[in-house]
Parts: C-alpha cells; sequence; structure tokens
C-alpha cells in the first residue's frame, strides 16, 4: 500500500465521518424537527376535525366524519400522540438532544 | 324573480298551508313548481291528500306541480350507513371499530339533522332544473333558517382545514429528504380532495342563496310569534339575506255590524287587539306585509288551499306585493 493509497482511505473514513457528524447533529434533528412541526399540525388539523371526541360539538363534525375513511395513519398516529403527550413542554422537549 | 322561495316561521303558524298556497299560485301563473318539505312531521301530505317520498313526484290534481319530503332522520342514517361501507372497503380490521365509534358520534351531535337537512337542500337546488320555481317548507325549528346562514360559516371552516391540511403536507414534503419517501404527499390528497369539493358546495349554496332565493316568514297575530319573527329577521339580515315580505295568517274574520251577542262581541275585541299588532308589526319591521289570510274553519285542503291562494297577496311572478 502506497502512502497516496492510505492517505486516501483516511480522508475516505474522515469524510464519512463528517458527514455522519453533520447528519447526526445538524441535519437529523432539524428533520425531525420539521416533522415534529408537521405532526402537531396534523394534531391540530384532527382536532378541528373531531372535536367530539372530547365531547366538544361541532358543527362541522358531520361534514367531517366523512374523511374519516381515508384518515387511517393519522387517527391511529394522532391517538398514540395523544396519549404520549402528557404536555406541551413535554412534547416540545423532544427537540433538545440532551 | 328567485327560483327558490322559503317559507318559515315559528311551528303551528301555517308555514305549509302558505307555502302550498303559494306554490298553486306559482302553478297558475305557468310555472313548473315543486314543494319540498322538510317538516319531519310532514304535513304537505295531508294538505294535498296524497302521499309524498323521498322523490319529487306530481301532486295528482295539479298540473305542473310535484312535490317532495325530506327526512332528516332517514338523510342522517344514509349518510352514515355510506360512510361505513366505505370504511370497511378501506381500513383495516383493527381500525374499523375504533372510527366506527367515531362515526357513529358525529351523527348523533346536535348538528347532524341540520347538516343532511341542508346537504339534502344543496341536492335539491343542484337538481333543481326541471322546476322553474322550487318552494320551500322549512321545518319548524328555529335552526332550519339559521342553517341558510350557514354556508359561508362552514366555508371558512373549510377553508382553515384545508389551509392546515396543506402545511402539514407541506412540512412533511420537505422534512422528507434524499430518497426518502414523505409520509403525505400533496398530489392527490384524498383528504384534500374530499375538502375542496365540500367547499364548492358550501360555495354554490351561498351563491345560490345570496341570488337567486327569496324568504318570507309566516307569524300569526301574536305576541309569541311576532317575538320569533323579529329574531328571524335579525338572524337572516345578519347573513345577508334580506326576508321579501311577513304573511299573517290566521287573522280573525270580523262579525257583520248588526251582529250582537256572546261570539259577535268576543270576536269584535280578537279583531281590535289583532289590528293593533297588525299595525305594530307593520311599523316596527322593515319589511313588509305581503299578504294577510284569514283563519279557516275547516282544515284548509283541496279547494280551501285555492282560496288561500286567492288571499294571498305575492304575486308569483315577481314575488313582489300585488297591491302595491
Amino acid at each position: 500500500m502506497t502512502l497516496a493509497d492510505r492517505i486516501a482511505s483516511y480522508r475516505a473514513i474522515l469524510e464519512e465521518w463528517l458527514r455522519g457528524l453533520y447528519h447526526g447533529m445538524i441535519a437529523h434533528p432539524a428533520y425531525e424537527k420539521i416533522e415534529a412541526e408537521a405532526e402537531d399540525l396534523e394534531d391540530a388539523f384532527m382536532l378541528a376535525c373531531f372535536p367530539d371526541a372530547f365531547g366538544i360539538p361541532s358543527p362541522v363534525s358531520y361534514y367531517t366524519a366523512e374523511l374519516l375513511p381515508y384518515l387511517e395513519d393519522e387517527y391511529e398516529a394522532w391517538e398514540r400522540r395523544l396519549w404520549d403527550r402528557q404536555s406541551v413542554i413535554e412534547r416540545k422537549g423532544h427537540q433538545y438532544h440532551f | 324573480m328567485a327560483r327558490f322561495v322559503f317559507f318559515g316561521g315559528k311551528g303551528g303558524v301555517g308555514k305549509t298551508t302558505v307555502s302550498s298556497a303559494y306554490a298553486l299560485e306559482c302553478v297558475d301563473a305557468g310555472l313548473e313548481t315543486l314543494v319540498v318539505s322538510t317538516d319531519p312531521a310532514h304535513s304537505t301530505a295531508d294538505v294535498f291528500d296524497q302521499e309524498f317520498g323521498d322523490e319529487p313526484r306530481p301532486v295528482e290534481g295539479y298540473e305542473g306541480l310535484s312535490a317532495l319530503e325530506i327526512d332528516p332522520e332517514r338523510e342522517v342514517q344514509n349518510h352514515l350507513l355510506d360512510l361505513r361501507k366505505q370504511l370497511t372497503s378501506q381500513l383495516s380490521a383493527a381500525m374499523v371499530n375504533e372510527v366506527d365509534i367515531q362515526l357513529e358520534m358525529a351523527h348523533q351531535t346536535p348538528g347532524a339533522y341540520e347538516a343532511a337537512l341542508f346537504d339534502r337542500f344543496i341536492e335539491v337546488m343542484d337538481s333543481a332544473d326541471p322546476y322553474d320555481r322550487v318552494v320551500f317548507d322549512t321545518s319548524p325549528t328555529g335552526s332550519t333558517l339559521r342553517l341558510l346562514a350557514l354556508p359561508e360559516l362552514l366555508e371558512r371552516w373549510i377553508d382553515r382545514l384545508i389551509h392546515k391540511r396543506e402545511r402539514s403536507i407541506d412540512l412533511f414534503e420537505k422534512a422528507a429528504i434524499g430518497n426518502q419517501e414523505p409520509r403525505r404527499v400533496m398530489d392527490g390528497d384524498p383528504i384534500l380532495a374530499r375538502l375542496r369539493e365540500r367547499k364548492e358546495r358550501f360555495e354554490f349554496a351561498g351563491e345560490v342563496l345570496r341570488e337567486d332565493a327569496a324568504f318570507y316568514l309566516v307569524l300569526n297575530p301574536d305576541e309569541l310569534s311576532i317575538r320569533e319573527t323579529s329574531r328571524s329577521l335579525e338572524t337572516l339580515s345578519e347573513a345577508e339575506l334580506p326576508v321579501r315580505g311577513l304573511v299573517v295568517n290566521r287573522l280573525t274574520p270580523a262579525p257583520d255590524p248588526h251582529e250582537e251577542g256572546r261570539g259577535a262581541r268576543y270576536l269584535r275585541e280578537r279583531v281590535a287587539t289583532e289590528r293593533e299588532r297588525l299595525e305594530y308589526i307593520e311599523r316596527e319591521f322593515d319589511v313588509p306585509v305581503a299578504a294577510t289570510i284569514e283563519t279557516r274553519v275547516e282544515e284548509v285542503k283541496g279547494g280551501v288551499l285555492e282560496e288561500v291562494a286567492a288571499a294571498l297577496d305575492i304575486s308569483a311572478v315577481d314575488g313582489r306585493p300585488r297591491t302595491e
């Protein structure tokens, strides 16, 4: 193995590490945050659609019921997140990787 | 002149009589007319002595007149059944139960009747092509007229839902990097499609109600009915659906001047109070009194209906009081 090869392989490893580090520290948490935000919005959407699930009568729940057949994934995820979510802080706290 | 004419008012003031009579007048004016009743008690059937159903059916004995009775309860049930059918074809077995409870609940909310009724109204208005005039005999629940003020509110609500959905999908799309598949995609999202379809329906309803509909309120010369009318006038004008006229029904006929005795005295007194109330109505409300109808001894049916129609001072052609 020549010196040039060893330098090249060393640089390849370093590059991979750096990319991983960047992805883990910057990119991934950012996307996670975006996704969490999207989930929050979706929760708000679900709540606006089905407030009667919490005993709040809504004039539109009759119409939004039409959406239910298409909301399988959302509905399940919504319920799961509602159980998870003890408080706003708890949910928002996820974004910080301590 | 407006194609869709709504008659509203408190329960028992004679909306069915007035709207049927008005429909007859439209028929006489050579208009193909449809009477739509939303009263679950269905008095149209009694007025014409015939059974009507969920689909428009020609009224026997009257050329050019059809009738249709909407049963909100059945509409709600149909809606529920339809959704259930979709549910079982779309969802996994595990979710069906969960969602079914939600579905059941949505159809038990206080607004479900009104929503179903409103849906059907829109349908009738949408498929009113064969008729020159559609007369709605609304059910006495105060909410039926309020319901007509709803499209704008519902439109805004649906708008907000669409907006929320769009933003969350947008974020999901952004969160998907590289070769990752986004969790939801904007194109062909069934939820958005559904919501937009709804929005179009509401827009259609709002447009038709604002531009091609006329509202009349039926009342009796008594305190309760006058108060209810003033409330309805307020809600309707708030919704920018102006009322064209009031129909005062069940006025007491005055006895002949030579008549004496207890009955005649009673009638005279009644007539006097009613005149006062009528004056009050004419003075206090901005809406003209389009017709006054005297009370009848018999049930209003067949021949009597034509008499009432003659007393009704709303011209079938331009919708304005004839005497002006």
